[in-house]
């Protein structure tokens, strides 16, 4: 495929008097792990939920595998093989992990109301082969003992291994994470590192990740972007962004600056 | 093996619903001191309403949407069913698909304006629809009857080929409420059950997911609407010729609020809850008048229901059908049992009233 | 040169339909205002406001007829009552339900309107009678416009009590107090506020602003049932987390009512509720509420 896989231009989103996001550039390349990083309030999700949809750009665009999708509905951008998790977990807490699976592969169903209602033939099989996939994604994740326990029950941390799960199942291209290490501990935190790369071998992704914490960002991408106040300071290699003046300043404020590598 | 073990278990309780429903008009006919022809109505009318509920928790109970306006499709389905059937000489049949398609269409339509409301908003704009149905009724009254109704409704009949069965006494329509019961609960567990049931039960947790996971809001949204209002539709038309006559009176805000009732004291989320909310409520709403007290029965029965419900939220607050999943999961533990597996959706209506 | 306005509209007398809907919306504001008080420190939707402005109706009733007290003294026996109760249900009931969903408040206040209703049947029965009249004498006249004695009283009432309950929530510290509660409820009692104490008082009030609109001319368990309806609505489209909202939706629905009930009364609800549905989806959060969208 030639040419960047995500590419967003310009990207500008306010609130009210708000400049949230400023002309941001951004793009993602095939098979690499990208991350967004920034001090908080920063101007990163808001770029990953006008992706997603949820926001609607002042000015910019939004290129995915060459297909401009910056007006699309918030439901079609699966469709086009763009899949996120959330920085507060966002699963349905009354379902099971499986359940939660399944759903993730609600674009792979053929479904609807009269077909399901009326027990159509191709409804069963259907059933079947989305719970084989979501079984081997549980066992993948190592969440097959969680299977069919009800996801707000579970401790956090497996909460986002679902979420994860569930955005792996629908066979994305790029894979969007909301700041996966929040709320974990530092053994965690390295298993995540890993376990991104392996899914990203395995399915052939791209990954974009917003992160805060910046040891984990260096080990694990390839590229970063940084983001302060809505606008790009810098841009780079791990190695050459940890040396930037204009990022240190920007996290110079931060309590916590841990830049040595994971 | 497997299969039918985790299948018994959950339709045993329809298993044994269904062979109530067969057994009761002989059993009542063999009870003394009780005039089987008033009891058949009363159960004729709690299995229409069931109708109403069953469709009402799909849309409140699955997919997290508030409707205190149902009523007003129940009275679509009942007045289009009627005028068919009374003005144009309709077939029974004919009558009650019309009403109930019809009743489906501004379902739909009403889940328009429901894409943009949520809560207490999305209670008021279907409240105003549920009264205004009644009020239309009576402003077009040159065809509609107006605030004296409609009467003389033709009997229900079912054409099979050679011969024609009429449902006459009140026997007859108890086994046809019953028998459109089934069939639209089949329907509703399949549902339910299905890709469809789960997508909007995504919607009702979490309608951020569901989007980023290819839910269309806008589908599914008025898939529900429709549908429910597609079960309160041909109840209606069901209700219009078990009374043999209708009134703009018969649909106002308490039957809204009694079919919500209904689904709250079943338990939200469970179809059997449902059936059995529809049903406590109107035995529970007929027995009361009844008791032997000394004071005005028309009071007490309603301070009883008020009484009632309260203590059914404060200490059940997921209904019988909590009752029913705590029991059996006692049940199941005290024999050291497996719940269900494999592919089951968890049973919902995880809400906790008490703080 | 063809006239653009439809007759319809320039043959409504205007000034009188425009001080009818002022009277009637004051009733609908003090009721919902009620409802949005109560909303916002306990986040309970109460279905039952009607049915305590009832009850507490019937109790000034009593106190007027049977004891023959003078209407002053009547109608703050009855606000204290009204208060008292309020805080009574919020103790013994509210309290223990959970408001995650919109559903339990609804279905638990609706079963408390029905303990009312049926209380006050069984107390003081069905048959229909008039409240003694506050006011006596002869209706004002503005030009062509005639104000009667009891709106009049409607009129100055509700300023009167606005400009208190402004004055409280801006000054007085239990005011704030509440406030505090209203928009964040941990930090309040963080803060050492008694929350429950605070609801009690949110009930209170709601029951006795309801209660005000009581001496309309007839007197029956169902007298309030289209009424707090409206109200209710009135509540939604002003914004349910907004108190000046519950006011101005209400003397909004309140004019809208009386002209429609004056132009084409056989569709007054529903011409109502249209205006009311139309509102909120070009303004999903009521007309001066915050619509409270879920951060992604």
């Amino acid at each position: 495929m030639t040419g960047p896989l995500l590419e967003i231009t310009d990207l500008t989103i306010r609130f009210g008097g708000l400049v949230a996001v400023d002309g941001v550039d951004l793009r993602v390349n095939a098979g690499e792990i990208v991350g967004l990083i920034g001090p908080n309030g920063a101007g990163k999700t808001t770029v990953f939920n006008c992706i997603s949809r949820f926001y609607q750009p002042d000015r910019g665009t939004v290129h995915f595998k060459g297909r401009d999708i910056t007006r699309s509905g918030s439901h079609e951008i699966i469709r086009f093989g763009i899949a996120r998790t959330f920085q507060n977990v966002e699963l349905c807490r009354s379902m099971t992990a499986l359940g939660n699976l399944l759903v993730g592969q609600h674009v792979a169903m053929r479904s609807g109301v009269i077909r399901d209602g009326l027990r159509l033939p191709g409804v069963g099989a259907d059933e079947a082969r989305a719970t084989q996939r979501a079984d081997e994604m549980l066992e993948l994740l190592g969440l097959t003992r969680d299977r069919d326990h009800v996801v707000s029950t579970l401790p956090f941390g497996l909460q986002k291994l679902v979420e994860l799960g569930r955005a792996l199942v629908s066979d994305p291209a790029l894979l969007l994470l909301d700041e996966p290490t929040a709320g974990a501990d530092k053994q965690e935190i390295q298993g995540l590192a890993d376990l991104i790369r392996r899914m990203r071998d395995r399915f052939d992704l791209s990954v974009l990740v917003v992160e805060h914490d910046m040891s984990f960002v260096m080990g694990l991408c390839d590229r970063l972007y940084v983001l302060d106040f809505g606008r790009r300071i810098a841009e780079g290699a791990p190695a050459d962004v940890r040396n930037d003046p204009a990022v240190i300043e920007a996290y110079l404020g931060e309590p916590e600056l841990e830049v040595t590598e994971v | 093996m497997h299969w039918v073990r985790t299948r018994g278990r959950a339709t045993a309780p329809y298993g044994l619903g269904l062979a109530a429903v067969l057994v009761i008009p002989p059993l009542l006919n063999i009870i003394p001191g009780v005039a089987p022809g008033y009891v058949l109505y009363l159960v004729s009318l709690a299995l229409i309403y069931a109708v109403v509920a069953i469709g009402l928790g799909i849309l409140v109970g699955h997919t997290g949407q508030i409707s205190l306006g149902h009523a007003g499709f129940f009275a679509i389905g009942a007045y289009a069913s009627a005028l068919l059937t009374l003005r144009l000489g309709f077939p029974f049949v004919v009558a009650v698909l019309v009403a109930g398609s019809v009743s489906a269409a501004i379902g739909f339509l009403l889940g328009l304006p429901a894409l943009r409301l949520s809560g207490p908003y999305l209670a008021v704009a279907t409240l105003g629809f549920g009264l205004a149905i009644p009020q239309l009724v009576v402003w077009q009254s040159s065809w509609t009857g107006g605030s004296s109704g409609l009467h003389g409704l033709p009997l229900a009949s079912l054409p099979l080929g050679a011969f024609t069965i009429v449902f006459r006494t009140d026997q007859d329509y108890y086994y046809l409420a019953a028998a459109v019961l089934i069939v639209l609960t089949i329907f509703a567990r399949n549902v339910v059950t299905s890709h469809t049931g789960r997508a909007f039960v995504a919607i009702r947790d979490s309608e951020i997911a569901a989007r980023a996971m290819g839910v269309d809001l806008v589908r599914y949204k008025t898939t529900a609407f429709a549908l429910s209002a597609l079960y309160a539709g041909i109840a209606g038309a069901l209700y219009a010729h078990l009374l043999h006559g209708i009134s703009p009176e018969d649909f106002t805000v308490l039957l809204s609020v009694d079919f919500l009732t209904m689904i709250v004291l079943g338990g939200l989320g469970s179809i059997g809850g449902a059936l059995s909310g529809a049903l406590l409520l109107t035995f529970l709403q007929n027995a009361l008048t009844r008791l032997p007290v000394v004071h005005d029965f028309k009071n007490l029965y309603i301070v009883v229901l008020g009484v009632i419900l309260i203590l059914t939220i404060a200490f059940f607050p997921q209904g019988l059908a909590g009752i029913a999943r705590n029991s059996r999961l006692r049940w199941a533990t005290r024999t050291l049992d497996r719940p269900a597996g494999a592919g089951q959706i968890v049973e919902l209506g995880e809400r906790s009233g008490v703080r | 040169m063809l006239s653009v306005t439809p007759d319809i509209l320039t043959d409504l007398p205007w000034g009188q339909l425009l001080v009818n809907g002022l009277a009637l919306g004051s009733l609908y504001a003090l009721t919902a205002f009620g409802i949005v008080l109560i909303f916002k420190t306990t986040r309970v939707i109460t279905f039952a406001q009607g049915e305590t402005a009832m009850f507490s109706t019937f109790v000034a009733f009593t106190l007027l007829t049977a004891f023959q007290l003078p209407f002053a003294v009547a109608f703050l026996l009855t606000m204290l009552f009204a208060g008292l109760f309020g805080a009574l249900i919020e103790r013994v009931v509210i309290r223990r339900i959970s408001t995650t969903t919109v559903l339990n408040p609804v279905i638990v206040t609706v079963g408390l309107s029905l303990i009312l209703l049926g209380a006050a049947g069984w107390i003081w029965g069905y048959e229909i009678r008039t409240f003694p009249d506050p006011v006596v004498g002869p209706p004002y006249h503005l030009g062509t416009v005639v104000v009667s004695q009891l709106n009049a009283l409607i009129f100055v009432v509700t300023l009167v009590l606005m400009t208190v309950l402004f004055a409280f929530f801006r000054f007085s510290p239990t005011g704030i107090a509440m406030r505090a509660v209203a928009e964040n409820r941990m930090a309040a009692q963080l803060m050492g506020i008694s929350i429950g104490r605070m609801n009690a008082l949110g009930w209170g009030m709601g029951a006795v602003t309801g209660m005000l609109i009581a001496p309309i001319n007839y007197l029956d368990p169902s007298m309030m049932g289209d009424v707090a309806l409206k109200a209710f609505a009135a509540a939604v489209v002003g914004g349910l987390t907004s108190l000046p909202g519950a006011v101005v939706g209400g003397l909004l629905l309140g004019i809208v009512d009386s002209v429609v009930g004056f132009e084409v009364p056989e569709l007054r609800n529903t011409i109502a509720f249209a205006l009311i549905v139309l509102v909120l989806v070009v303004r999903p959060g009521g007309l001066l509420g915050r619509h409270e969208t879920k951060k992604v």
